[in-house]
């Protein structure tokens, strides 16, 4: 169990956060607040949720990146449902329905009409983003009812917000639906091998389209509760969190080409992504300096990380050709002794 | 070889009946449509994305992914303004370093793609962060407030945009076409062109076949930065003004033109004609639809439904379900084969 712990791709991940974090310390000793790290933890509750949900449709393989449109729908959708004194449960199952939907119908380009992913999710990304000027008028969304915004505040014991909570209630119960579940390791199943994933008879298509249909009621979650978080909605909300996002998620140790990775690795994606800005500010330098960063930092997990897997790769290779020379040596040895 | 060529050449002239069509439309819904010199003023404004769109092809043809263009144009952009502005270079050798940076910029993602066997979506993706980042950088080098932008150029240098030949097309229409037949040469007349297509199709055949297939996709990104960077000169020259985020919501077309043109995102195919037809017919559509009086806002809507209408009209048309249904039955009888096998 420990042996696999060492080995998972997540450990990287959390090595490096708790580095990050020890690193800045050693910088600027005022960071070093257990306040702080969980300011930098609950900040990061909306690319958890959301990074959650699309690491579901990378590890079948397939990508999308209309996510940050379904958040800015679902945030623009409850924001004014509730503005307009609307039940908040209403509003925010019809802001779910509306994720849903987005995702059904990206679910449905992918895997009925075969479009490849990132072109369907490309298109449904500009539409939805209209359809938010449309629905919104261009207008921001304001005035939302002090109590909802107080929602994003509770904490538990002064530590962790209750939407950060619920996130990671989620990432758990999506892990072990992932993991534990038949259905659930369906998913990683086609994202490895889709070709032997049907020959098994495992229902690809199906699998694919819940992937995208959860993908948007995640990202819709996401938008309820920026809208408690941010306080107000723009037309652009949500604009390049599908980058932000899908980087998260490679931070954390998905691979964009299915299979491989977790939905722990999409939360600690999230957390970098959300802490890199706020850390900054503590080692001096501009938060200007927040995307260079996190490319500098994207590019080189990933380039390593696929530097280190060559060379096992090549090592299991060697290991293989020099067992198969021993065995026809044995064999042949051995053959020629029984005569 | 010869079916495939078909293929295209019906393609292509789909999107030219489509550009028609568009003029037809739009023309009869408005006669403002068709007025020369404002339709040209109107499409200086969607160059940029025609012109990436040809390199792109290129590196989506060898399997390949870009989503750093849009951000390397704004990089160009602040380079020469801020060279020229606060180092106080001549105009045009600023143009020359930031052709330069663009190239290295490809040139880094690149390596990285074809060196190091990352996905191109990842690389671009960290790299579009990181050139945006780097032009936030770079603008803060600047005297002027990052809002404000750099204007002022010198006349010589807005006279990019301002010159017309025949006293109608734009330059930088000129320069659009001119690029769009060096590419073409480049993709379907070369030796290089070949290759490119050879590595989308099977890069380990492109290898064995003593390509140095690395090298021939880490070049097709330069290509893109190269490309990305005089759209952004262009762009600057066009606007007057030198922005960091000039570009920045240029992905989801430059993606939209490249597919439109019947470029496969799997590799191997595709052509630089049908990407900048259906650049233009993204761009006239754009213009034909704001004319007749949709904000520009809304304009990612019709965009989007062309995009996916045409895309899945072309795949659905290629995996008909009456082949996935054969496939089903087929299925037991390779369990089988498997099995034996092992």
């Amino acid at each position: 169990m420990f042996k696999k712990l060492l080995h998972s791709r997540e450990l990287t991940s959390i090595v490096f956060i708790i580095v990050m974090f020890l690193g800045v310390g050693a910088i600027n000793p005022t960071f070093l607040t257990l306040q702080n790290i969980w300011l930098c933890l609950n900040s990061s509750v909306v690319y958890t949720v959301v990074a959650v949900g699309i690491s579901l449709v990378l590890i079948t393989g397939e990508i999308d990146v209309s996510v940050g449109a379904t958040l800015g729908m679902a945030a623009a959708i409850s924001g004014t449902m509730i503005r307009n004194g609307q039940p908040w449960g209403l509003a925010i199952i019809c802001a779910l329905l509306v994720g849903l939907l987005i995702g059904c119908v990206n679910g449905f380009g992918v895997v009925v009409l075969k479009i490849p992913s990132i072109i369907m999710t490309l298109g449904i990304n500009g539409i939805v983003r209209g359809l938010i000027y449309v629905y919104t008028d261009g207008k921001w969304i304001e005035n939302i009812p002090f109590d909802f915004k107080l929602l994003s505040q509770g904490r538990l014991f002064g530590t962790v917000t209750f939407f950060y909570l619920g996130a990671l209630i989620l990432i758990v119960l999506v892990h072990l639906f992932l993991t534990k579940s038949k259905r659930g390791r369906y998913f990683a199943a086609i994202g490895d091998n889709i070709g032997g994933a049907t020959l098994l008879g495992i229902p690809v298509d199906a699998t694919k389209f819940s992937a995208y249909a959860m993908c948007g009621v995640f990202a819709a979650i996401g938008g309820v509760i920026f809208v408690s978080r941010v306080g107000f909605v723009t037309p652009l909300a949500g604009n390049g969190y599908e980058m932000k996002v899908i980087a998260a998620c490679v931070l954390g140790g998905i691979s964009l080409s299915g299979g491989v990775g977790s939905v722990i690795g999409a939360g600690v994606g999230a957390a970098i992504m959300a802490s890199i800005s706020r850390v900054l500010i503590f080692i001096g330098l501009s938060s200007d300096y927040d995307d260079t960063i996190t490319g500098i930092l994207l590019i080189i997990i990933v380039v390593s990380d696929a530097l280190l897997r060559r060379r096992t790769v090549a090592k299991a290779r060697r290991e293989r050709l020099s067992a198969k020379t021993l065995a026809y040596d044995l064999e042949v040895k051995g053959g020629a002794g029984n005569e | 070889m010869n079916k495939l060529k078909k293929l295209f050449v019906r393609w292509e002239s789909f999107l030219v009946l489509i550009i028609f069509l568009e003029f037809v439309v739009f023309g009869t819904l408005n006669s403002k449509f068709l007025n020369i010199t404002r339709l040209f003023n109107s499409l200086n404004q969607f160059l940029p994305i025609c012109i990436i769109s040809l390199a792109v092809t290129f590196v989506m043809i060898t399997g390949g992914m870009d989503i750093q263009a849009g951000s390397i144009v704004g990089l160009t952009s602040i380079v020469v303004g801020v060279l020229w502005n606060d180092a106080g270079l001549n105009i045009f050798a600023a143009c020359a370093v930031a052709l330069i940076a663009g190239g290295l910029c490809g040139a880094l993602s690149g390596f990285f793609v074809a060196f190091t066997g990352v996905q191109p979506m990842v690389v671009t993706l960290g790299g579009s962060f990181l050139y945006s980042g780097l032009a936030l950088a770079v603008t803060n080098m600047s005297a002027t407030e990052a809002y404000q932008g750099i204007s002022n150029f010198p006349e010589a240098f807005r006279a990019i945009s301002k010159t017309k030949v025949f006293g109608v097309v734009p330059m930088q229409f000129v320069i659009f076409l001119v690029l769009v037949v060096i590419t073409y040469i480049l993709l379907h007349k070369t030796n290089y062109g070949r290759k490119v297509f050879l590595c989308g199709v099977n890069q380990n055949a492109a290898e064995f076949s003593g390509i140095n297939s690395r090298l021939i996709i880490m070049s097709t990104y330069v290509l893109s930065g190269v490309a990305a960077s005089i759209a952004g000169i262009l762009l600057t020259a066009y606007l007057g003004t030198a922005k960091a985020d000039l570009g920045a919501e240029y992905t989801l077309p430059i993606i939209t033109a490249v597919v439109l043109g019947g470029t496969s995102n799997s590799g191997g195919s595709g052509g630089v004609i049908g990407s900048a037809l259906a650049a233009l017919a993204i761009g006239l559509l754009r213009i034909g639809l704001n004319l007749n009086g949709l904000a520009t806002q809304y304009l990612d809507i019709p965009v989007g439904v062309l995009l996916v209408l045409v895309v899945s009209f072309r795949f659905a048309g290629t995996n008909p379900k009456l082949r996935k249904f054969f496939m089903k039955k087929k299925k037991p009888e390779t369990v089988s084969k498997v099995e034996k096998v092992d």
